[in-house]
């Protein structure tokens, strides 16, 4: 549908002999809102530093519309980024921070052909700022100086001082991350709206799975400097390609499984129906099962039955853990099941999704843990500790 | 914990007594009328007055000024850079450098100053033979082979010793930075350094301008390194006040420390306010907090982001600059265009006047430096450090230095006034042709005595050995006049050869110190102790008897039966002085016979000038009023039968010197 922007060819990158990026093969698309999720340390932001002309890849091309940009200093890049915690200049005020980039003379080609400094009138960059200032709902912010803003205005100023440049491609580094959970919220809304009001290719860097199936056209998910999966976000939540990904990606239970045939999945010597096929005969598999498409039926109906350990109310729903056979799933249930009760479970066949073996199975989709594993995802911490993947040190 | 309350405080109270008790006392007598550092004796503006009247002041003022100002510019911008380099490495090599720049700080200033200056003096000494060479097989350009410690060093001394306080203070700015404030402006289209000067640079302003103004005060404060550094013709605020110190501490001294440290707290009051104010900034900043400014202050702010106000920023910064350049410039031209000659005296040794009235007449520059003994002046010269036109030294020690091929030939056709000198005065030994020199003064060296502290009339040198004035005696703080003086009453010649008798004269004086006799060795320390009643009995020479005098009417002179010594100091030049017709300028309008006149009014030496001499007394009785008193004129111009019975100095073969040397130092009182 639209046409490639950014390609990085068999990129890698090591810092003091250590991987952080590993032959990464993948193209940016013109006009799309891209999002690459992984946990902290995974290569995301130095990628995106990559893209933004601040780090030069050990190996491998940074192609842009077909040219080799490697050495291209970011300067020079029609790439612009909204940093993490947004970096503004604390001595400009609102206006001078936007329009800082438009002051900069720009090498152009003149009249005579010969390359020259050409600075843009005065009343150009007035209209240009003025015009950025209103797409991010900042009118009459122009004289604030950039301490008496919140960290949601903040956050729009350094949108809007990329924006103004006009870029190709709007790269962002945790542009939520210093915001609080409400604010969040609206700035998501509100990042989708200016990308698709500019029409150019925004490429989000963030931890937080929420925020990208929510905002993107395309999500790739990233662990250990690898691509492990690249989609749209319902493609993403519903066939997640292994083990991490469907962890990683909303909740999930993982379980073990064997292959009897197309359509035909055994989980704890119990055969189910399932949508998926293509597998060997009784080729050992993970099964990934989502908590809401699990339904909680009498213990004589179910075709699972175990013990309820653990109920947690959530508004809409219950957070039910159930014990099978030692093993501890998540079930989302609007049925009240108190604990210690005993339970059976229906899924129906596209509630199963069916994997193949990777170095991740068996590693993720237990709930005995669950509580832990839910903090670690609100953790905020964790923002901070992405920055140090840079690769330099970090006070 | 709240008992302890009382304790704590008045603990706290006594420190900080202790701390500032002194400085409170130095400014309170900075407005006593009188003389005094000890009695009130009601207010007074005088001493402020006569600070701003002192040319040694102002002029080491200026050259204070001009040495912080040009440093501190410098070593800031070099250690603004330092730091930022030192910042872009990893923290690997960051941390040990950061220690490795904090020593300079810590390490004594005498350690400093001492290597620096042996540091000037090498490379100089290098320079000479580079110079020489390049000067030997090209003849486009001339380089200069001789060097000396100046203005330059001095500038570069305090640019070494800056450097580390404006690294220390842009540091931590440096890392409270965002890291990505310069990416991002690289980003918004800026190269590195666009991004340096419209990022990096505003927000490390605080700290480059603390950093600046700290360097600044210690660049102003510092006596060790300068010390060392400064070369004999330039002379540094606290070089002069410590000068000030060595002959009478007058309140002079009070005033000029009390606007030193009036100067020090408003910078540091300044750096703390700004300290604080950026401190709490960088809080909000932090915390992310919208915090609503002044609104006057906001306005204020918007106002300058305006057109207008952009200009108001840059006329503010050019005026700035102007005034910079400017300041520079006039303490440059006040303290080095005209053209000059250096002179290098004794303390309190000219009517301050004929410098002023010799620059008026000629717009020559006198750079008037003093010293304290032949000796020291005599080191000096030989360790390269300075670089006089004009000195003026006692008989032996120029004999000396002309032995050593280090004094020029004076041009005689320059200075008609040499024709006034006594013929008394010509052609003496130390000069027998009479082809270096012009006599500036003589006199005698005689016993200083406080008629209240000692019993009877001296007559004899015997009274300085003496037990009876145990511990009230002052031995003359150089080696051949200490000597001599013991050689004179044991009826020896003070320029003998023979080993014995040197000997013997030192067994003499060591045997008095050792029974206790000698209070301490001084020069011109010994006009504080003879004025305040200190000490009985001294050895020094007329005329600053004549000079103390004033100021304590019990003292009383004498020229000892035994016989003492005469002297005569001359101006002479040394060798390639770099500004020798200025140099016969100087000596010949030091010769005339009004500047003669009144040289012997202010210092009360002897004038070798005939016609001076004789009208003197008439003079004196025309300019005061009284006549003069006959008494005091015999002490000041000793009369012919007292002269028979002195002996002038005379060079002593380098063995005898070197004998000389090592029992003073055996000495060692």
């Amino acid at each position: 549908m639209s046409k490639e922007l950014i390609r990085l060819k068999d990129v890698t990158m090591t810092f003091d002999g250590e991987t952080v990026l590993k032959d990464i093969n993948i193209y940016f698309n013109d006009k799309e809102f891209l999002t690459l999720l992984g946990p902290s340390g995974c290569g995301k932001t130095t990628m995106l530093r990559i893209i933004g002309g601040f780090q030069t890849p050990t190996s491998g091309d940074v192609l842009f519309d077909g040219v080799r940009i490697n050495d291209v200093p970011p300067h020079l890049r029609q790439v612009n980024t909204v940093f993490q915690k947004y970096a503004l200049f604390p001595h400009l005020n609102v206006y001078d921070n936007v329009a800082f980039g438009l002051r900069i003379p720009r090498e152009a080609e003149g009249p005579d052909g010969k390359k020259q400094k050409v600075k843009l009138p005065r009343d150009e960059v007035d209209r240009r700022v003025r015009e950025m200032l209103e797409v991010v709902s900042l009118k009459g912010f122009e004289h604030r100086s950039i301490a008496s803003l919140s960290g949601g205005q903040q956050q729009r100023v350094a949108i809007a001082r990329a924006l103004v440049n006009r870029p190709k491609v709007l790269l962002l580094d945790e542009p939520l991350g210093a915001l609080d959970m409400r604010l969040r919220k609206d700035m998501q809304q509100e990042l989708k709206r200016i990308q698709q009001q500019m029409g150019i290719t925004f490429i989000n860097v963030t931890h937080d799975q929420e925020e990208a199936l929510a905002m993107s056209d395309t999500v790739v998910v990233m662990n250990e400097g690898v691509i492990q999966q690249i989609g749209t976000p319902e493609d993403i939540y519903n066939e997640p390609k292994n083990a991490f990904v469907a962890d990683f990606i909303g909740e999930s239970n993982i379980v073990d499984g064997i292959m009897r045939a197309d359509g035909v999945v055994e989980i704890f010597n119990r055969r189910f129906a399932c949508l998926d096929g293509g597998f060997e005969k009784d080729e050992p598999v993970d099964v990934v099962i989502r908590p809401e498409d699990v339904d909680i039926v009498s213990e004589a109906e179910g075709q699972l039955k175990g013990v309820v350990t653990s109920v947690t109310f959530k508004g809409v729903h219950y957070d039910t853990i159930v014990d099978f056979y030692g093993f501890k799933w998540l079930i989302e249930t609007t049925d009240y099941c108190p604990v210690d009760s005993r339970i059976g479970i229906k899924i129906d066949p596209d509630g199963i999704h069916v994997m193949k073996k990777s170095k991740y199975s068996g590693m993720f989709g237990d709930y005995s843990s669950y509580s832990e594993e839910y903090d670690e995802i609100n953790d905020p911490t964790l923002i901070d500790e992405e920055s140090a993947e840079g690769g330099e040190d970090e006070e | 914990m709240k008992k302890n309350g009382f304790g704590g405080r008045s603990l706290i109270g006594l420190c900080f007594l202790f701390l500032y008790l002194p400085i409170f006392l130095l400014i309170f007598f900075s407005f006593n009328a009188g003389e005094s550092s000890a009695v009130w004796q009601g207010f007074s503006l005088h001493w402020y007055g006569e600070l701003f009247h002192n040319r040694l002041v102002i002029e080491s003022l200026a050259t204070t000024l001009l040495v912080s100002l040009l440093s501190t510019a410098i070593a800031t911008v070099a250690g603004t850079f330092a730091a930022i380099g030192i910042y872009s490495l990893t923290k690997k090599w960051r941390d040990p450098i950061l220690v490795v720049n904090d020593i300079p700080m810590m390490n004594a200033d005498i350690v400093t100053g001492i290597s620096l200056c042996l540091f000037f003096v090498a490379f100089f000494h290098g320079w000479g033979g580079i110079a020489r060479w390049l000067n030997s097989w090209q003849s486009l350009i001339k380089f200069p082979t001789r060097m000396t410690l100046g203005l330059t060093t001095l500038i570069i001394a305090h640019v070494s010793f800056n450097i580390p306080y404006v690294i220390l203070n842009v540091a931590p700015r440096l890392r409270q930075m965002d890291k990505n404030l310069v990416d991002a402006a690289q980003d918004l289209g800026c190269t590195w350094m666009q991004a340096f000067f419209k990022v990096i640079l505003p927000e490390i302003k605080p700290g480059i301008v603390s950093g600046a103004l700290i360097a600044f005060t210690m660049s102003v404060d510092d006596f060790v390194i300068s010390y060392f550094t400064a070369g004999s013709a330039t002379q540094t605020l606290p070089m002069t006040i410590y000068g000030m110190t060595k002959k009478r501490v007058t309140p002079v001294v009070n005033a000029v420390s009390t606007l030193m440290f009036l100067a020090v707290l408003i910078v540091l009051i300044i750096n703390n306010i700004r300290s604080a104010k950026q401190a709490r900034l960088n809080a909000r900043r932090a915390s992310f907090e919208p915090v609503r400014e002044n609104p006057r202050v906001e306005r204020f702010k918007a106002w300058l982001t305006t057109p207008r106000g952009k200009l108001a920023r840059r006329l503010t910064a050019a005026v700035t600059c102007v005034i910079f350049i400017g300041t520079v410039g006039f303490l440059t031209a006040f303290t080095q265009s005209r053209p000059v000659v250096n002179v290098c005296s004794w303390g309190e040794y000219i009517d301050e006047d004929l410098i002023d009235e010799f620059e008026a007449e000629t717009g020559i520059r006198v750079n008037y430096q003093t010293t304290d003994s032949n000796e020291t002046l005599y080191s000096l010269l030989k360790s390269g450090g300075a670089d006089y036109d004009v000195v003026v030294p006692s008989d032996y020690m120029i004999s000396q230095l002309i032995e050593e091929g280090m004094l020029e030939e004076l041009d005689y056709s320059q200075i008609p006034n040499f024709e006034k000198i006594d013929p008394r005065f010509r052609n003496l030994p130390y000069d027998p042709e009479n082809k270096y020199t012009v006599p500036y003064t003589w006199g005698t060296v005689g016993i200083i005595y406080n008629s209240t502290m000692v019993d009877g009339d001296i007559t004899s040198w015997s009274s300085l050995y003496d037990d009876s004035n145990a511990g009230q005696v002052l031995l003359i703080n150089n080696s051949r006049d200490a000597f001599g003086i013991a050689l004179k009453y044991l009826g020896y010649s003070v320029n003998t050869t023979d080993e014995d008798e040197i000997r013997a004269a030192y067994e003499l004086v060591a045997d008095a110190n050792d029974r206790g006799v000698f209070q301490g060795k001084v020069m011109d320390e010994v006009f504080q102790a003879m004025e305040g009643g200190n000490a009985a009995i001294a050895t020094y020479y007329a005329g600053d008897y004549l000079s103390m005098l004033e100021n304590n009417e019990d003292l009383k002179f004498v020229v000892p039966e035994e016989g003492s010594n005469w002297f005569v100091d001359a101006m002479c030049v040394l060798k390639d002085a770099p500004n020798f017709d200025n140099a016969m300028k100087w000596i010949n309008f030091i010769a005339s016979t009004d500047s003669n006149l009144r040289n012997m009014d202010y210092i009360w030496y002897a004038s070798p000038n005939t016609e001076a001499l004789e009208q003197y007394p008439a003079w004196y009785e025309e300019q005061y009023g009284e006549e003069l008193d006959p008494e005091i004129y015999e002490i000041m111009a000793a009369p012919q039968e007292v002269l028979d019975r002195c002996e002038m100095y005379i060079v002593l073969p380098r063995p005898t010197r070197a004998f000389y040397n090592n029992l003073w130092i055996q000495l060692g009182i």
